[in-house]
C-alpha cells in the first residue's frame, strides 16, 4: 500500500492550487498575448522589413529603416522629443508639488473633494481639453491677454506654435499623473515628522529640503515615469500647440503610417520610442530598488 | 459507543517547501466528542483542521470521516462544516440568507429551509435578527451566525478554528459555556482548535496537545493536565515547576544541587537526565502526611490574587518553586507566610512527575 | 517659544494662513502655496469653461461671445456624420466595456489566487499596456489587423480597446480581490458550493461595486480614447474622438464646441458615478478606483 502512495497523490485535486484559477486567467492572458504581444512582435519584425513598389509592407530583412534612424532629421526630432518630455516632467513636478502639498497638508476635510476635482476632468476627453487649452493659450486668449495687461508680454509674444506651447500642452495633458502619486506620498507623510523637522532644522525651507522632499522622493519618481511615458509618445500637443518646427517622434510615426506610407520606417521609429522608454523604466526600477534597499538598512 | 471514529487521521503529513507543518499525524476522534486541538501558534493545529475540512491537501496519509476515505474529496463533498476564525460571513446576504446558504446548496425544500433556519437562529439566540446584515452585528452575534450557519446543515463533524479568539474575555467565557451546551444539545462531534489551555480544559471531552506538527499527548483534560507525558505538555498546560536533574536510585539530583526524593521509577535507568514537574497547587505548606517528600526553602515573594495566593520559594540558589494556596474560608490572613521566612513544603510522591 | 506653536498634531486641518512657525511669525509659505493651487485650478478649468461657453455662442466666432444660443447643439443633432460617429462610439464603448470587464475580472481573480509560474507570467503580460505609450499600442494593433488581412472598422476598434482595457480592469479589481477574506470563499465551499459556485455566489457579489465602478470607468475611458481609435478605425463611421480630431486639425467649426461640451459633461458624470458607486453599496468609495490602489 505504502508503495502506491506516490501514485495515488497524482490523482488528487489540489485544493491549494485549484485549476479553476488557471482557467479563469487563461482567456484574458490568451487575448492579451494574441493581440498585444503578437502585435508588438509584428512591429519589431516590420522594422526590418521592406516595401514593394506600391509602398505595401513586405517582410524581409532589410536594415534601411533602422539605418534611416541615424539621419540627422530624425535624431533631431528624437532629441527634441526627449527635451520636451524631460522639460514637461520638470514643469509637472514644479506645479504638482505645491498643489499636492497644499491639498494634502492644508486641505482638511475638502482634501478628497479637491483631489477628485483634479482627477475627474483629467479623465474627460483629452482632445477636447487640449483644444480648449489651445484656445486659452491662443494669441487673443485669456492667458496672453492677462499677461499683456500686467506688462509681462507684448503684442509679439506667442505661446502657440512655439516649443513653450507644446510643453504647455503636454503639461496640461499629463500633470495629473504627477499629482496623484505625490499626493499619496504626502498624505502618508506623518505631520509630526514635519514638526520634528521644524525643531531640528528650524526654518520651513530647510525642513522641506531635509524632511519632506526625501520622504516623498518615491512618489515623485513614480510621477516622473508616469508623465514621461505618455509625454514622450504624444503627438497631439505638438500638432495643436506647436507647428512644423516642433514635431515630436509621435508625429513622425503618425506621418510614416498615414501620409508617408513607409511602414518599416514607422515601425523602426516605434521601436526606437519603445527603447527610449524602456531605458527610462529600467532606470526608474533600479532607482526604486536601490531606495528600497536603503530603506531596509 | 460506535466503534468507528467520526474522524480518523492516518499518518497525515503536510509539507510546505522543506518543512513539515504536520508530521505523520495519527488521530482518532470519537463520535459525539468535543475534541480540542491545543497548541501554540504554528504547531500545525489549524493545518490539521483544514485538512479535515478539505481546504488543504495532505502531502501524505489519509483522512477518514466515519470510516470513509475522503482525502481526495473537496470541502463541498465532505459531511463536515466549519466555523472560521474570521467567521467569514457573507456580507451581501442577510443573517437568514447566511444560515440558509448550505441548505440551499443541498436543494432542501423552501419551507423546510425556513423552518430549520428559524430553529437554528433560536438555538443561538438570534431569533429577531434574521433580516439584518452581518455588518450591523456585534462580534459575539457574528460568531453565533457563523455557528448557526454551520450547524444548520447537521454535519457529522463541526470544525471550529479558534472561534472565540476575537471576543473579549467576558464574552469568551460566556460563549465557552454556551458552545458546550449547544454541542451537548445537538450531539455533533466538535473539533475545536485553540491555543488557550483554559478553554480546552473547560470545554473538551478529549484534548490533543500539539507541538511542532506532532501530537505530544492526547487524552481527557484530567489526564493531560495531571499526567503530562512530556516537558512540553507540562509547561504548556498551566503552570509547572520544572526542574532538570539526573535520576539515580529513586532520587533526582537537581542540576543546581539538592536531591529530590521521587520514589523508584522502574522505567527510568540510573543516570538519565530528566525533568521533575510539580504543579504549584499540589504542594503542601503544612500538615504533611507520612510518605511525602518534604523540603525547606525561603519565601521570596508572596503574590495575592483573590481566591489564591502564590508563594515563590527558593530551594537552592537559582531554583525557585511556585506554590499555590487556596484562600479558603478556613484560611486566615495572619496564617499567610511572608517574605524571608524559611518554610517547609512537600508533596505526595505521585504528584511529582519525572519526565524523560 | 514652544507655547507659540499651534497644537497641529491634534488639529490636522489647521487654517492655512494662520499657521505659525516656532518663531511666532506668521508663515508666508502656505499663502503662496494656496495661491499657486488656486491658479492651478483656474488654468485647469479655464479650457473646459471656454469650450462650454463658446458652445452656447450665437456667433461663429471662437473668441467673441455674441450671446446665448443652442445653435451649435442643433447643428450637431442635424449633422448625420457626427450623429453616426456618436453611435459608433457608444457601440464601441459598450462592447469594449463588456468584453474587458468579463476578461479582466476573470484574469484578476486568477492572478490573485493562482501562485504558479503561469500566474506571474500572466501578471507581466497584463502590465505591458500600462507601460506602453498609446501610440505604440495603436501602431501595433493596426499592423496586426493589416497583417492578418482584416479591414479596419468599428469592430477592429472594439478589439483593440478591449485589449487595452483588460489591464485597467485587472489592476482595479486585483487589489479589491486581494483585500477579500479568502475564508469567505472557503466558507461557501464548506457549505456545499463548488469552486465555481463559490466564486459566483460569494466572491462576485462581494466584488460587485468594484466591478460596476470599473465598468463605468472603462466605458468613459474608451468613449474618450482617441489614439488607439485613430490607428484602428475604418473610414465610416469613425468614432467621435477621431471626428473631433479631424475637425480640430482642419479648421474648427463651433459645432465641435457643442460636441466637446457634451462629451466632457458625459465623461465627468461617468467618472463621478464610478467614484460614487461603492458608496451606494455602503462601502468607502473613492479615488483608489482610478489608481487601483
Amino acid at each position: 500500500m505504502a508503495l502506491l502512495r506516490p501514485f495515488a497523490r497524482t490523482r488528487r485535486r489540489g485544493a491549494d492550487g485549484d485549476r479553476v484559477w488557471t482557467w479563469l486567467m487563461l482567456p484574458g492572458t490568451v487575448w492579451m498575448t494574441g493581440f498585444l504581444i503578437a502585435s508588438l512582435v509584428l512591429v519589431a519584425v516590420l522594422a526590418v522589413g521592406t516595401t514593394d513598389d506600391l509602398g505595401n509592407p513586405r517582410f524581409g530583412f532589410d536594415l534601411s529603416g533602422v539605418r534611416a534612424l541615424a539621419d540627422p532629421a530624425y535624431t533631431e526630432v528624437l532629441a527634441r522629443s526627449l527635451g520636451y518630455a524631460v522639460l514637461t516632467c520638470a514643469v509637472c513636478l514644479l506645479i504638482a508639488y505645491p498643489v499636492a502639498y497644499t491639498i494634502a497638508l492644508y486641505g482638511g476635510r475638502y482634501k478628497h473633494g479637491l483631489i477628485a476635482a483634479i482627477v475627474v476632468p483629467f479623465f474627460a476627453n483629452y482632445l477636447v481639453r487640449m483644444y480648449g487649452w489651445s484656445v486659452v493659450l491662443s494669441d487673443d486668449g485669456p492667458v496672453l491677454r492677462a499677461l499683456r495687461a500686467v506688462g509681462l508680454a507684448d503684442g509679439r509674444t506667442k505661446i502657440l506654435n512655439t516649443g513653450v506651447g507644446v510643453v504647455a500642452g503636454l503639461v496640461y495633458g499629463f500633470v495629473v499623473f504627477m499629482i496623484i502619486p505625490l499626493y499619496a506620498a504626502l498624505e502618508r507623510l506623518d505631520v509630526s515628522l514635519i514638526e520634528a523637522g521644524r525643531d531640528l532644522y528650524g526654518g520651513p525651507v530647510r525642513t522641506f529640503f531635509f524632511v519632506t522632499l526625501p520622504a516623498t522622493r518615491q512618489g515623485a519618481a513614480a510621477g516622473l515615469v508616469l508623465v514621461f511615458l505618455p509625454a514622450m509618445g504624444d503627438f497631439v500637443s505638438a500638432q495643436l500647440m506647436g507647428g512644423p518646427d516642433q514635431i515630436m517622434i509621435g508625429n513622425l510615426i503618425q506621418d510614416k503610417f498615414f501620409q508617408g506610407q513607409n511602414w518599416p520606417l514607422g515601425s523602426a521609429l516605434t521601436m526606437l520610442l519603445m527603447l527610449v522608454l524602456l531605458i527610462g523604466m529600467f532606470g526608474y526600477l533600479r532607482r526604486t530598488r536601490k531606495d528600497e534597499a536603503e530603506a531596509r538598512r | 459507543m460506535d466503534a468507528t471514529p467520526a474522524v480518523r487521521l492516518d499518518g497525515v503529513s503536510k509539507q510546505f517547501a522543506d518543512s513539515y507543518a504536520v508530521h505523520r499525524l495519527d488521530l482518532d476522534i470519537e463520535s459525539g466528542h468535543f475534541y480540542s486541538l491545543l497548541g501554540p501558534s504554528g504547531c500545525g493545529k489549524t493545518t490539521t483542521l483544514r485538512m479535515i475540512g478539505g481546504f488543504s491537501d495532505p502531502t501524505d496519509g489519509s483522512v477518514l470521516l466515519a470510516g470513509a476515505d475522503v482525502t481526495a474529496l473537496p470541502p463541498n463533498r465532505r459531511n463536515v462544516n466549519t466555523v472560521f476564525q474570521s467567521y467569514a460571513l457573507f456580507d451581501h446576504l442577510d443573517i437568514a440568507g447566511n444560515v440558509a446558504f448550505g441548505l440551499r446548496r443541498k436543494g432542501v425544500a423552501k419551507a423546510e429551509i425556513r423552518r430549520r433556519v428559524g430553529d437554528m437562529l433560536e438555538l443561538v439566540q438570534l431569533g429577531g435578527l434574521a433580516d439584518r446584515r452581518p455588518g450591523t452585528l456585534s462580534g459575539g452575534q457574528r460568531q453565533r451566525v457563523a455557528l448557526a450557519r454551520a450547524l444548520v446543515n447537521r454535519p457529522a463533524v463541526l470544525l471550529l478554528d479558534e472561534p472565540l479568539a476575537a471576543l473579549d474575555l467576558k464574552l469568551r467565557r460566556q460563549m465557552q459555556v454556551e458552545l458546550k451546551q449547544i454541542q451537548r444539545e445537538v450531539g455533533i462531534t466538535f473539533v475545536f482548535v485553540t491555543h488557550d489551555q483554559d478553554e480546552a480544559l473547560t470545554m473538551s471531552d478529549r484534548i490533543a496537545v500539539m507541538n511542532d506538527g506532532r501530537i505530544e499527548q492526547s487524552g481527557t483534560p484530567e489526564d493531560v493536565y495531571e499526567h503530562p507525558a512530556s516537558r512540553f505538555v507540562a509547561s504548556f498546560m498551566g503552570t509547572s515547576n520544572l526542574m532538570t536533574g539526573t535520576y539515580r536510585d529513586g532520587e533526582v539530583a537537581l542540576d543546581s544541587g539538592p536531591a529530590l526524593p521521587v520514589g523508584a521509577r522502574p522505567g527510568i535507568s540510573d543516570g538519565t537526565s530528566v525533568s521533575v514537574s510539580v504543579r504549584p497547587e499540589k504542594v503542601w505548606l503544612s500538615d504533611f502526611e507520612p510518605g511525602m517528600s518534604v523540603l525547606s526553602g525561603v519565601i521570596r515573594e508572596t503574590v495575592y490574587s483573590g481566591p489564591t495566593t502564590t508563594y515563590l520559594i527558593e530551594v537552592a540558589p537559582g531554583v525557585t518553586l511556585s506554590v499555590l494556596e487556596q484562600n479558603t474560608a478556613r484560611a486566615r490572613m495572619e496564617d499567610r507566610w511572608s517574605g524571608g521566612e524559611t518554610v517547609e513544603f512537600g508533596w505526595r510522591p505521585e504528584h511529582c512527575l519525572v519526565l524523560v | 517659544m514652544t507655547l507659540l506653536r499651534l497644537p497641529s498634531a491634534t488639529a490636522p486641518s489647521r487654517p492655512a494662513a494662520r499657521t505659525r512657525t516656532r518663531r511666532g511669525r506668521t508663515e508666508r509659505r502656505p499663502r503662496v502655496l494656496v495661491a499657486v493651487t488656486a491658479l492651478f485650478f483656474a488654468l485647469l478649468y479655464l479650457p473646459i469653461a471656454v469650450v462650454t461657453l463658446f458652445s452656447f455662442n450665437s456667433k461663429k466666432s471662437l473668441t467673441v461671445f455674441g450671446g446665448f444660443s443652442l445653435r451649435w447643439y442643433r447643428a450637431f443633432v442635424h449633422d448625420d456624420v457626427l450623429v453616426s460617429s456618436l453611435g459608433a462610439s457608444l457601440r464601441i464603448s459598450l462592447v469594449a466595456m463588456s468584453g474587458s470587464v468579463v476578461l479582466g475580472a476573470a484574469l484578476a481573480l486568477g492572478l490573485v489566487r493562482c501562485r504558479t509560474r503561469l500566474g506571474s507570467l500572466a501578471g507581466l503580460i497584463m502590465l505591458v499596456p500600462l507601460i506602453t505609450p498609446e501610440i505604440v499600442t495603436g501602431v501595433a494593433s493596426m499592423l496586426l489587423f493589416k497583417g492578418v488581412g482584416v479591414d479596419l472598422s468599428t469592430g477592429t476598434v472594439m478589439l483593440a480597446e478591449i485589449t487595452f482595457s483588460i489591464s485597467y480592469v485587472t489592476v482595479i479589481l486585483r487589489s479589491r480581490i486581494a483585500a477579500l477574506n479568502p475564508e469567505v470563499e472557503e466558507a461557501a465551499m464548506d457549505l456545499g458550493a463548488t469552486r465555481w459556485q463559490a466564486v459566483r455566489l460569494v466572491t462576485l457579489p462581494a466584488l460587485l461595486p468594484a466591478v460596476l465602478a470599473s465598468a463605468v470607468l472603462i466605458f468613459a475611458l474608451v468613449f474618450d480614447d482617441f489614439v488607439l481609435a485613430y490607428f484602428t478605425t475604418g473610414v465610416d463611421p469613425q468614432p467621435l474622438s477621431v471626428r473631433i480630431y479631424s475637425a480640430i486639425r482642419f479648421g474648427v467649426q463651433p459645432t465641435i464646441n457643442a460636441v466637446g461640451t457634451l462629451m466632457l459633461a458625459g465623461s465627468i458624470a461617468l467618472i463621478a458615478l464610478a467614484l460614487f458607486i461603492p458608496r451606494l453599496f455602503g462601502r468607502r468609495g473613492g479615488l483608489d478606483i482610478l489608481s487601483g490602489e
